[in-house]
This record gives structure tokens, C-alpha cells and sequence, in this order.
């Protein structure tokens, strides 16, 4: 069961009110200890540099799309157990389906709420305390 | 080349729907009453579209989470527009609508043009025009490649419209006729 003080979370999204959505429902959750990215990209660069516990992605992103993304940290020892949520539109199976291949732990479907985004989240790293 | 050769594509959204082309013959229309569409381009790479929200709610202790439902909207169209050519970088923008509708309503059509004006300065979206407000509805034509856009004022207060199901826009052959609310 983790710790919300221990747990460190990356916040992947080229749109940046999305990213404030996203990060905002973070902190109503208790969540802060919290890093965004601007893309998929800088997304790679950061877990390279400093892994986090978990990541949550949007897909759709210029460069690296989540699943690119997902790809590539499983791909690479430090990072191949972090935790991924997908964030996708809605009736995205496929899309799903392709990041289960890849070990995808998670996915949320925008727009979400705050209780949405915890459960998801809870889902993947277990009762936050 | 005769008028009547030249092909002129009609496209019509209704709310919760967005369009994007690179076809320079395509024109989309869309009514509106407190909902707002809009209408993005990158002029260098010929692509442009358009979409049509309304925050569900509201003003009030919802507004955080309506807002979920507008920001979601307009990504698809940003989106669709950077997956079909564009650069983030050179979009710009044109709102329509926000009518507030009916009087002795909160103004839900201010609250709507206010988050897109936000939802634009904060992406960095070039604001290039528009009209936002009053008490009318609107007809809105709109040229996604050439940025070009037209606004037909309705006769009396336009309906509240009601949320529709989302999703993917089809080429209607009666685009143009007054059939949303």
C-alpha cells in the first residue's frame, strides 16, 4: 500500500490545460509529489533521468505517442515496471488492446472526474494511504 | 469554368462534434445558440476544422468538471488538426456563439466564449476574430483552408440546445437547413 508523500508521478500531455486538469485532480487527491512533461518526448527524457513511480499519458502527442512511450520505458530495465495510465478518448479499444501487449496497467477516459482519476490510479499502485 | 462547375462541399456538426479538412472546398455550418464553435487553421499547411461545445452545467460548484467536458472537445479538434499537418506553433483561431439565450438564465453563453478565450491564450492559439455574445443565435458557414467565416444572426432568441451524443461528423446533403435545437 503506498504512501501518497512516497509516490511519484510523471503527467505526460501536450495540452497544457489538460495537464493542469490532470494535476490539479492530483493535489485534490493528496497526491504532490507530481512532474509534467510537455510531450512524449521530454516525457522519455525525464523517466531516463529520474524514474518515477507511475505515469500517466495522454496519447495522442506529436513525437512520441503514449503508446510509443509505454513502449520504450518497458524497453529499458530502470523503467520497465513503472506504472502506466493511458489516458485515451473514449471507445478506443484497439488502442487499448495495443497497450496491454506492452504491459499498459491502466486507462482513462476523458473527460474524467477527480473520483475517476483516483480509482484508476488505486487500481494500479493499490489503496493510497 | 462555369459556377457550376465548381464543386462546393457542405459539411454540417451539431454540438459535440468537430471536422477537420484540408480540402479548400469544403464549407461546414453549424447553428448556435450558447454553445460555442471553433473554428482553427494553420494557414501554411492548409488544414483547418472546427467544433461545436457547450459546458454542460454551467456556473457553479460543477464548473471544474463541465470544463473537463470542454477542454476534452477542444483537444480532439487540436488534435485532429496537428494528426492532419498542422503545426501547434502557427494555429489560429475564430470563436462564434455564446449567446445567452435566455434571460432569466445564468449566462451560460458568456461562461462558455470565456473558457475557449482561456482555453486558447493558455495552448498558445493565435485569436484572430470572431463574435461572441448577445441574445441571438447564429448561423455560422465556415472555410477551414482558407480561414474564411460567415455569420447569419437568427431571428429571435435561439433554443437551448441539448447535449448530443458524441461524435464523428458526416457530410450532410441538407447542411444549411435550421434543423439543430
Amino acid at each position: 500500500m503506498p504512501s501518497m508523500q512516497q509516490l511519484t508521478i510523471l503527467v505526460v500531455d501536450d495540452t497544457s490545460v489538460s495537464r493542469a486538469l490532470i494535476t490539479d485532480g492530483l493535489a485534490q487527491i493528496g497526491l504532490k509529489n507530481v512532474k509534467v512533461a510537455k510531450d512524449g518526448e521530454e516525457g522519455l527524457r525525464m523517466m531516463m533521468t529520474a524514474p518515477c513511480h507511475l505515469v500517466i499519458s495522454d496519447y495522442n502527442m506529436p513525437k512520441i505517442d503514449g503508446i510509443q512511450l509505454l513502449r520504450a520505458l518497458r524497453q529499458h530495465a530502470p523503467t520497465s515496471k513503472v506504472g502506466f495510465i493511458l489516458v485515451t478518448g473514449k471507445g478506443d479499444k484497439a488502442l487499448i488492446d495495443e497497450g496491454k501487449k506492452w504491459g499498459l496497467n491502466n486507462f482513462l477516459a476523458k473527460p474524467f472526474a477527480v473520483p475517476q482519476l483516483k480509482t484508476c490510479i488505486e487500481a494500479v499502485v493499490g489503496k493510497l494511504t | 469554368m462555369t459556377s457550376s462547375d465548381v464543386t462546393e462541399k457542405r459539411v454540417h456538426i451539431i454540438q459535440g462534434e468537430f471536422f477537420v479538412t484540408r480540402d479548400r472546398d469544403v464549407m461546414v455550418t453549424t447553428i448556435l445558440g450558447s454553445c460555442i464553435a471553433a473554428c482553427i487553421r494553420d494557414p501554411l499547411a492548409g488544414v483547418g476544422g472546427i467544433n461545436h461545445f457547450l459546458l454542460p452545467g454551467s456556473i457553479g460548484p460543477n464548473a471544474a468538471e463541465d470544463e473537463r467536458m470542454g477542454v476534452h472537445l477542444m483537444e480532439l479538434l487540436v488534435n485532429g488538426l496537428l494528426k492532419a499537418g498542422a503545426r501547434r506553433e502557427r494555429l489560429e483561431a475564430k470563436l462564434f456563439g455564446g449567446a445567452r439565450t435566455v434571460k432569466s438564465h445564468s449566462d451560460i453563453g458568456k461562461h462558455n466564449a470565456e473558457f475557449a478565450q482561456r482555453f486558447l491564450k493558455a495552448e498558445g492559439i493565435t485569436y484572430v476574430g470572431g463574435s461572441t455574445g448577445g441574445l441571438q443565435g447564429r448561423r455560422i458557414q465556415y472555410w477551414p483552408v482558407s480561414g474564411r467565416a460567415r455569420q447569419i444572426l437568427l431571428a429571435g432568441p435561439a433554443k437551448i440546445e441539448r447535449p448530443a451524443p458524441l461524435p464523428v461528423a458526416t457530410v450532410d446533403a441538407n447542411a444549411g437547413e435550421l434543423e439543430l435545437f
